[in-house]
């Protein structure tokens, strides 16, 4: 059983009492337009929440990375990790909000939605029972299809929810009938047990573990984004409030991520088949298609969703080659966390732009850098540390999952190609990243500076101190990152 | 009147075909809903006949949560869908062209 001080509950209680009695307090005050009211109310519970998990790293309450449980949650640093970066993506939601959401309707439920899908997006990594696990991912999902269509008026807006509502309801049945069918090959539906039983399977039932196992890849793939599965994205990511698009990008993104590592990873290594070759083959696809289409775009938004595909075929590397070398998923969930703050800082700044000059345009940004400099600054560090530029820190993300899949090479031939095609793609990356840069900077007249909102600007500073800070020191972060990563390899399984 | 584990698992399957092929052909957005629908359906088949074939019940407690889980999803889906056609005046998905690129 887990204790009731274990952090997944206490998260629970903090943001769902919180959540919940957010719109209720709505309702008892009369005063309309007081959106930052509620958006203090959900930062305060936020922080509460992050400042409560790293308490429990700091003190040692948590367990190492433990995957399995015989409970439907468990209290491991693997969750705890996601927990943090995820906690992170929803405070920057709500901070960027301060701005964005004044003088709009609804600060309450809007506030509210957030706090209860932050909730889903944590237990789907804390969770090691496949029903915990949907409740979870239905919970995280159900908040943002209202969300990405929270502005009613706005055709794209709720375009954008339509198809992302679509496919996403596909993603969650094609999960139920994963779900369905592991069930019935193994009779339980606790993650442990489930890998368990597939190890012993009688080989004529193969067939239907691979197509459960499959399905989902299929369902997680939607969330995050792999290429066969991606065509809803860069819509849902134009068309969606730009701060709800954070929460998207940079939050239930991760969550499918974690989902990922959990089930498929370790599934497929009992399965015991040459699975690792598919998903190297996904991951190269997925960052080619992402990088050549952002490098076709005119909105900005748009690009970034692009740059978002990129990443998930990035991250896929080090999943890739997971069982092969113990860098590839450490790789992985450096690269996880600093995706988080580097796209959750670039979409706020989009966020920013939208508010104060109503413009997403990459030709109408001409000499933006001389009139917001402070989010010009963001955005361009953001930008380089995504596309790998030392020494911000998306460059040791890059360089341990690039080195991951060199070290993976002295078992698999294949695995040093997949660091050539993520260096290459790098490198293309940096084509558009530095255009707009470009844009930025060194076009466009000399125009007086207006100013920039309070909010935001926090947000840059905080990600500038992060991705510059632990770019130049980054032992503090590697260390958490091998703290929190399962091992796994062949062979040596439960 | 047969009361085989295969014959359910064959209509789930069946119902699993219907509702991708209604998906990849349909562009009506409630008919699009309703093959969502049916897939979470068929999921709920397999996992009440695979529940009364094991020797505990985990199974249909999962099919009674996704269920509930299914009325909610419903229920935000065609309030999106009744935005949309106050909107455009039309359900039809390949109407909806503001975004693309």
């Amino acid at each position: 059983m887990l204790e009731i001080s274990s952090t997944p509950l206490v998260i629970i209680a903090i943001l769902g009492t919180v959540g919940v009695l957010l719109p209720i307090i709505s309702i008892a005050r009369k005063e309309k337009d007081s959106n930052s009211f509620y958006a203090v109310i959900a930062f305060a519970a936020l922080i509460a929440s992050i400042g409560y998990v790293a308490y429990q790293f700091l003190a040692d309450n948590i367990l190492p990375s433990a995957l399995f449980s015989e409970d439907v949650l468990v209290d491991d640093a693997f969750g705890g990790f996601f927990a943090i970066a995820m906690l992170i993506v929803a405070i920057f939601t709500t901070v960027g909000s301060f701005n964005y959401m004044r003088k709009k309707n609804y600060p309450a439920v809007y506030y509210s939605l957030i706090l209860l899908s932050t909730i889903g997006m944590v237990l789907v990594a804390y969770s090691t029972d496949l029903v915990m696990l949907f409740v979870a991912w239905e919970l995280m999902s159900i908040p943002t299809y209202v969300l990405v269509g929270f502005m009613k008026k706005n055709p794209s807006s709720n375009e954008a929810a339509l198809k992302y509502f679509l496919f996403g309801a596909l993603s969650s049945a094609i999960i139920v009938y994963g779900i369905s069918l592991s069930y019935g090959l193994t009779g339980s539906t606790n993650i442990g047990e489930v890998i368990q039983g597939y190890s012993t399977l009688d080989p004529s039932l193969l067939p239907l573990a691979l197509l459960s196992v499959g399905m989902f890849i299929a369902g997680f793939g939607f969330k995050m984004g792999l290429v066969p599965f991606h065509q809803w994205l860069p819509d849902t990511y134009e068309g969606a409030p730009p701060t709800i698009t954070t929460l998207l990008a940079a939050g239930t993104k991760k969550a499918g991520f974690a989902a990922t590592i959990r089930i498929v990873v370790l599934g497929m290594v009992v399965l015991n088949l040459d699975w690792t070759l598919a998903l190297g083959i996904i991951a190269v696809m997925t960052m080619t298609i992402g990088n050549i289409a952002a490098i076709m775009q005119k909105n900005l938004a748009r690009m970034l969703a692009y740059s978002s595909i990129a990443h998930a075929g990035y991250i896929l590397i080090g999943l890739a080659v997971a069982p092969y070398s113990s860098l590839g998923l450490q790789g992985s969930l450096y690269q996880i966390l600093n995706h988080a703050v580097m796209k959750g800082a670039a979409f706020i700044a989009v966020a920013g732009i939208v508010t104060t000059l109503a413009v997403t345009n990459i030709d109408k940004l001409k000499g933006l850098g001389r009139r917001m400099p402070i989010t010009s600054l963001g955005l361009v560090i953001s930008l380089f540390a995504l596309a790998g530029v030392p020494p911000l820190a998306g460059f040791w993300s890059k360089i341990m999952l690039f080195g991951g899949a060199l070290d993976a090479g002295s078992t698999i031939w294949w695995a040093p190609w997949l660091a050539i095609a993520g260096v290459l793609n790098s490198a293309l990356s940096l084509a558009y990243y530095g255009w707009i840069t470009r844009k930025m900077y060194f076009e466009g007249e000399t125009e007086k500076r207006i100013s920039e909102p309070k909010s935001v600007i926090a947000i840059m500073i905080f990600s500038i101190v992060f991705l510059v800070g632990f770019g130049v020191y980054p032992d503090p972060i590697i260390k958490f990152v091998e703290f929190a990563a399962p091992t796994i390899s062949l062979g040596i399984m439960p | 009147m047969t009361n085989e584990l295969i014959d359910f698992v064959l209509v789930s399957v069946a119902l699993l075909g219907i509702g991708i092929y209604g998906l990849s052909v349909k562009r009506n957005a409630i008919r699009m809903l309703f093959a969502v629908e049916i897939i979470i359906n068929a999921a709920n088949l397999n996992l009440v006949a695979f529940g009364r074939f094991l020797p505990h019940s985990g199974g249909q407690t999962l099919a009674l949560f996704s269920i509930a889980i299914a009325a909610a999803e419903v229920a935000v889906g065609l309030s999106l869908i009744i935005v949309a056609y106050r909107m455009y005046q039309n359900i039809d998905i390949a109407d909806f062209r503001n975004l693309k690129g």
